[in-house]
């Protein structure tokens, strides 16, 4: 008889395991995850028409090249709803699947459990988007689109941390509350909505403007353009380092956070 | 000690204690559009158990009666609102986590997996949160899936989406297993289990406690079940344990009772079991019994009469079967059995 003792790593690799073999054992369901980027270019093409024609477009944005940014911008946002999706979901779909109480009989507090479990996520769900988008980048741009949707995963990684840090509050937030679908289901478009993905930030009300700047999505955003982009290094610096800040600060925003939830659901029950 | 009260004095051979539980829920009620009120339930009202290293300990009740609560206080899911308990000298509310790390658990055995993982690979992802890795998490995966016939009856590679509820059982008592616990807790184990299924079950529950020593507290309606695996049962009814010992001393609570079981068939109308309830209540004036279905579809009424006087209850039960339009087609006076102590201390609370 033993006593079983668990570490962040042994839930990692779990995770990582049951990741894999889920998309393993669902090829309809890995060709449709490489299909929706390319959905998701229709839609953002579509908008970008909306605008005028693709020089308008262009310079509305300020990026060199629209379509490559159609490209770069669409992973980004695929990217970013299926970290959503997966992470602040994990909770919801654990328990609408029965898995929930085992999950949290796992010995480890509640904080490190759902952040370790957000990792696969964080860097799984990029690298199918980025895959998707590169056979794109490569037609239109050549060596420098493979370049440029390279660093774009990078960037995406990076902008994720923060994402997934706030999704993991989400994730807790949804095992206090009866109204867990609506959390997880408005938060994606949301973020969308304020991080400029579909059309510049600076037109948004300037309320949604101010809420974009802790959205972690818009530096991602920034990135994309500023690859796609003549411009200068500037922005590029100026949105890892607010990606950077961000990561630790909803990360280590999380500890207190779910120990609080932890409490509350083992008072109240988490079903 | 039998018929509740207190169960002695704290002993190192305990598994898990529980003194005092009380669990309330707090519901609201729609009172109108926008108007709530707000209910409290009292799930436990004080409950107390004990059970000891290398037994199977059973924790018997009607639907309702708080053995999931107990259940998932004892395995750290809720905080009682009041008591205490300890799982392996473990303090539930504060060490949650050495608890976690020494007890396996079952739900529920209709769910609870990754559907679109197979049983295999569902029990690794499990193991590896247990902190099993390499060569040592491929043995006892092996293991277990042996242990519980799924490597036997080919299933341990199909995905869980295509498993019966009977393979779906033997899995989420592998996934309890498969960190080798000293102590299970197990909430209906074989509830809807097929008969085969649910004697491999049994009888693994029982290896598990005799041959490894592992304390098994396994909570079940099943009156047959209980007679079969526990060592010692508890029964529990509203939120607190109304007797505790082994089945033999629990039987001899009702020794001046004997259990009449009248099989009936209703000559193609249902049986309106409320009605049919109350007119025995009222009619005859018999207060402990059971209504129920048996496998061949006959009704099957158990009651528990004065020793003495089984005829007398015998005829009037008849009478008023007969009476109602039902047909009587077998009166066995039984030796009792623990479900008949359960009708002695429940009343015939619906189960």
């Amino acid at each position: 008889m033993k006593v079983s003792y668990v570490g962040f790593i042994d839930v990692v690799r779990a995770e990582f395991y049951s990741y894999i073999r889920f998309y393993k054992n669902n090829r309809a369901f890995l060709f449709a995850a490489f299909i929706w980027p390319y959905l998701m270019m229709m839609l953002l093409l579509g908008l970008g028409y909306l605008f005028g024609d693709p020089r308008v477009y262009a310079e509305r944005l300020g990026v060199r090249s629209p379509v490559l940014y159609v490209v770069s911008a669409s992973t980004v946002a695929m990217s970013s709803v299926f970290i959503i999706d997966e992470v602040a979901g994990y909770t919801l779909y654990n328990r609408w699947n029965g898995t929930l109480p085992y999950l949290i009989l796992v010995p480890m507090p509640l904080s490190k459990r759902l952040l370790s479990a957000s990792i696969p996520s964080v860097l799984l769900s990029p690298a199918i988007s980025v895959a998707s988008a590169l056979p794109v980048a490569v037609y239109i741009e050549g060596l420098r689109g493979f370049v440029l949707v390279a660093s774009l995963y990078a960037a995406i990684i990076l902008g994720m941390l923060p994402l997934a840090g706030l999704s993991v509050i989400v994730a807790g937030l949804v095992l206090t509350t009866r109204e867990e679908s609506n959390i997880a289901s408005s938060l994606a478009p949301f973020m969308l909505l304020v991080s400029g993905v579909f059309y510049p930030v600076t037109i948004l009300p300037r309320v949604l403007q101010g809420v974009s700047v802790v959205v972690p999505v818009r530096y991602v955003v920034d990135i994309a353009k500023s690859l796609a982009s003549t411009t200068g290094a500037g922005q590029l610096y100026a949105a890892i380092y607010a990606l950077t800040l961000m990561a630790f600060a909803y990360n280590l925003l999380t500890v207190p956070l779910l120990s609080g939830v932890e409490a509350r659901v083992r008072i109240h029950g988490f079903e | 000690m039998v018929g509740g009260g207190c169960y002695g004095a704290l002993s190192s051979s305990s598994a898990i204690i529980a003194r005092g539980l009380v669990k309330r829920y707090v519901t609201y009620e729609r009172k109108g559009f926008l108007r709530r009120v707000k209910k409290t339930v009292e799930a436990l009202r004080g409950v107390d158990l004990e059970t000891r290293w290398g037994e199977v300990f059973g924790l018997l009740g009607p639907n309702g009666a708080g053995k999931t609560t107990t259940v998932k206080i004892l395995s750290t899911l809720l905080l009682p609102d009041d008591g205490w308990a300890r799982v392996a000298g473990y303090d539930v509310v504060n060490e949650y986590i050495e608890v976690r790390r020494r007890i396996g658990v079952v739900l529920s055995v209709e769910r609870g997996f990754f559907w679109k993982l197979t049983g295999r690979e569902n029990l690794r992802y499990f193991a590896m949160l247990r902190g099993l890795r390499g060569a040592e998490l491929e043995k006892r995966v092996d293991e277990v899936l042996r242990l519980v016939s799924l490597t036997e009856l080919g299933a341990a590679d199909k995905l869980y989406e295509e498993y019966s509820l009977g393979m779906k059982a033997r899995l989420a008592l592998a996934r309890a297993l498969v960190h080798d616990p000293p102590i299970l807790i197990l909430d209906e184990p074989t509830l809807g289990l097929d008969p085969p299924s649910a004697r491999r079950i049994r009888e693994l529950i029982v290896r598990l406690a005799r041959e490894e020593g592992k304390a098994v507290l396994v909570t079940t309606h099943n009156m047959y079940e209980a007679e079969l695996i526990c060592d010692r049962v508890a029964v529990i009814a509203k939120g607190r344990i109304i007797a505790m010992g082994s089945p033999e001393e629990l039987k001899s609570l009702i020794a001046k009772e004997v259990p009449v079981i009248v099989r009936f068939s209703s000559r193609g109308k249902l049986v309106e079991a409320p009605s049919l309830e109350a007119k025995l209540r009222r009619e005859l004036g018999v207060e402990k019994f059971s209504l129920s279905v048996d496998g061949e579809g006959r009704n099957v009424l158990r009651v528990l009469a004065r020793s003495g006087e089984e005829e007398e209850t015998i005829a009037r039960v008849v009478g008023l079967l007969s009476g109602l339009g039902y047909r009587v087609r077998s009166i066995e006076v039984a030796k009792p059995s623990l479900e008949d102590v359960f009708i002695a201390l429940t009343g015939g609370e619906e189960r």
